[in-house]
């Protein structure tokens, strides 16, 4: 069990990822931006931060360098984005991102088993895990 | 009589430079040596220079030429020498500096002269194609954000097909379940091509990240075989792996490696009949990794071989077969593989098979540990 921030913009995806990770035993906070999921960070550490990348108001690569994850080594960000091989998912690995995954390409049961492989990583790996 | 002869040549020579002149693109003329000798004023107007500034100037001095990542083009493989060492008429794409230092892209034909097969010069004829490039580039801008917006309600499609298929909202008749399954499956095609088109349109645009690490190439493999082993078993095709040292690491950007391997898997189960097989292996040559995906298929005929990479290109023996697909897939892995810094080629025979081949640099760390092992 962990506890595990989604942050998507489309609330179909946020509420689907909700349920998934809930029925895997994890604790879910969600958040619709980076704006928003930062003033959920000021109350709380969590083990795994689940962020897409392109979203109104604040998108996941203005959190990851606003949140600075060196100032937080535990948390795992996982990279949930549709922009593969793009400059943007290589600037998440270098803010600090552990893993990267293409999202119209994940099946849920393919969703908790990437959480779980992310939450046991030791450091940053650029497998596919489409 | 001579007076006469004078007079005409002259009139030729007048002639000769008006229609030099004339010329609707950049114009200019080489000695053997590669010094200017003759400029026309489309091409003075292009590069920002007047003619005094270069008749006599060695051309690769005058004119930088950069290619479309910002590379100075050595001059070995600039369009003037090779034309002069090849002795054909040569077309590129390049980037000119121009006399105030910005760039310009030109489409460039260079044609070696020879008198008595001696060579007494060449003659380039240059376009400046910036309004091209603009297009290209906002056709590559465009496809970009198509295929983002695209993918966006596909990811909650393939999300709630498959929490509805894993029994998240309770359970399905096997009606339900077989329906679900085809939304998931046509998701799946659809994706394939967006992800297709989105990475022409990177490699277009000059914009695909590559991320190069030392990858283990038998884990790889037998990744991208998992991935394809139902599509496999659906037609009764044997996959079959080679990778004798399992130690063996390609340098290389992961997810682009994996794209192109399994573009070429694919293709392999695509165009191989029922019962047939499919072999992936991988072995070492002169510090190089070469991946290969050998069929039983179709092959390639001889008359379509030249086009096998080429944008929308179809065999005629494929269409016969198989009428879905875009004839984007071959074009994607050449282009993929230019950008790691590898090749593609293939071998084949009409009726028996192909077997395509990527070379790409060997990790360092294995070569010290082959050269060890010896």
């Amino acid at each position: 069990m962990a506890d595990i921030l989604v942050v998507e913009d489309d609330k179909d995806l946020n509420a689907a990822y909700k349920v998934i990770l809930q029925s895997d035993k994890h604790r879910v906070k969600t958040a619709f931006n980076g704006q928003e999921a930062l003033e959920l960070l000021k109350g709380y550490t969590p083990d795994l931060i689940l962020l897409d990348l392109l979203m109104p108001i604040m998108g996941g690569l203005e959190l990851l360098e606003k949140y600075d994850l060196k100032s937080h080594p535990k948390v795992k960000v996982l990279i949930f984005t549709n922009m593969e091989n793009s400059p943007e998912v290589t600037k998440a690995y270098n803010l600090g991102a552990t893993r990267c995954i293409i999202k119209s390409w994940t099946a849920p049961q393919n969703l908790s088993k990437v959480v779980n492989d992310t939450l046991k990583a030791k450091d940053n790996s650029q497998l596919s895990l489409n | 009589m001579a007076s006469q002869t004078r007079v005409a040549l002259a009139e030729q020579r007048a002639l000769a430079e008006i229609l030099f002149d004339s010329i609707g693109d950049g114009a200019i003329t080489t000695d053997e040596y590669g010094c200017i000798t003759r400029i026309n004023p489309i091409a003075l107007n292009i590069l920002g220079f007047s003619e005094e500034e270069v008749i006599g100037v060695w051309l690769p001095k005058l004119l930088s030429a950069y290619d479309d990542n910002g590379r100075n083009i050595p001059l070995i493989e600039r369009p003037i020498t090779r034309a002069f060492v090849t002795r054909q008429i040569l077309s590129q794409r390049v980037r000119y500096k121009r006399k105030n230092g910005t760039l310009v892209p030109v489409s460039v034909t260079v044609s070696p002269i020879f008198v008595k097969d001696q060579p007494v010069g060449c003659i380039q004829i240059f376009r400046d194609i910036t309004k091209e490039y603009e297009i290209d580039k906002m056709k590559s801008d465009f496809i970009s954000l198509a295929s983002h917006q695209l993918r966006t309600p596909l990811s909650a499609i393939k999300t709630y097909s498959h929490m509805l298929l894993d029994g998240f909202m309770g359970p399905l008749t096997k009606a339900q379940a077989k329906s679900l399954r085809t939304i998931v499956s046509a998701t799946g095609r659809m994706n394939e091509t967006i992800s297709t088109l989105l990475n022409i349109s990177r490699i277009e645009s000059g914009s695909i990240a590559v991320d190069k690490k030392p990858i283990n190439a038998a884990q790889l493999m037998d990744e991208i075989i998992n991935e394809h082993q139902l599509a496999a078993t659906d037609k009764k095709i044997k996959l079959i792996t080679q990778h004798p040292d399992l130690q063996l690491k390609v340098l290389s950007d992961g997810v682009i490696l994996k794209e192109i391997l399994g573009n070429l898997v694919s293709n392999a189960i695509k165009y191989t009949n029922p019962n047939g097989q499919v072999c992936f292996a991988v072995k070492t040559k002169n510090n190089r990794v070469i991946l290969s995906v050998n069929d039983t298929g179709m092959g390639i005929p001889k008359e379509s071989r030249d086009n096998v990479f080429s944008k929308f290109y179809r065999g005629e023996n494929v269409i016969r077969k198989e009428t879905s697909g875009t004839g984007l897939g071959l074009y994607l892995v050449k282009g993929l593989v230019s950008e790691l810094g590898g090749e593609v080629w293939f071998d084949s025979t009409e009726g028996r098979g192909s077997t395509f081949y990527v070379s790409l640099p060997l990790f360092p760390q294995t070569i010290r540990t082959q050269t060890v092992k010896k």
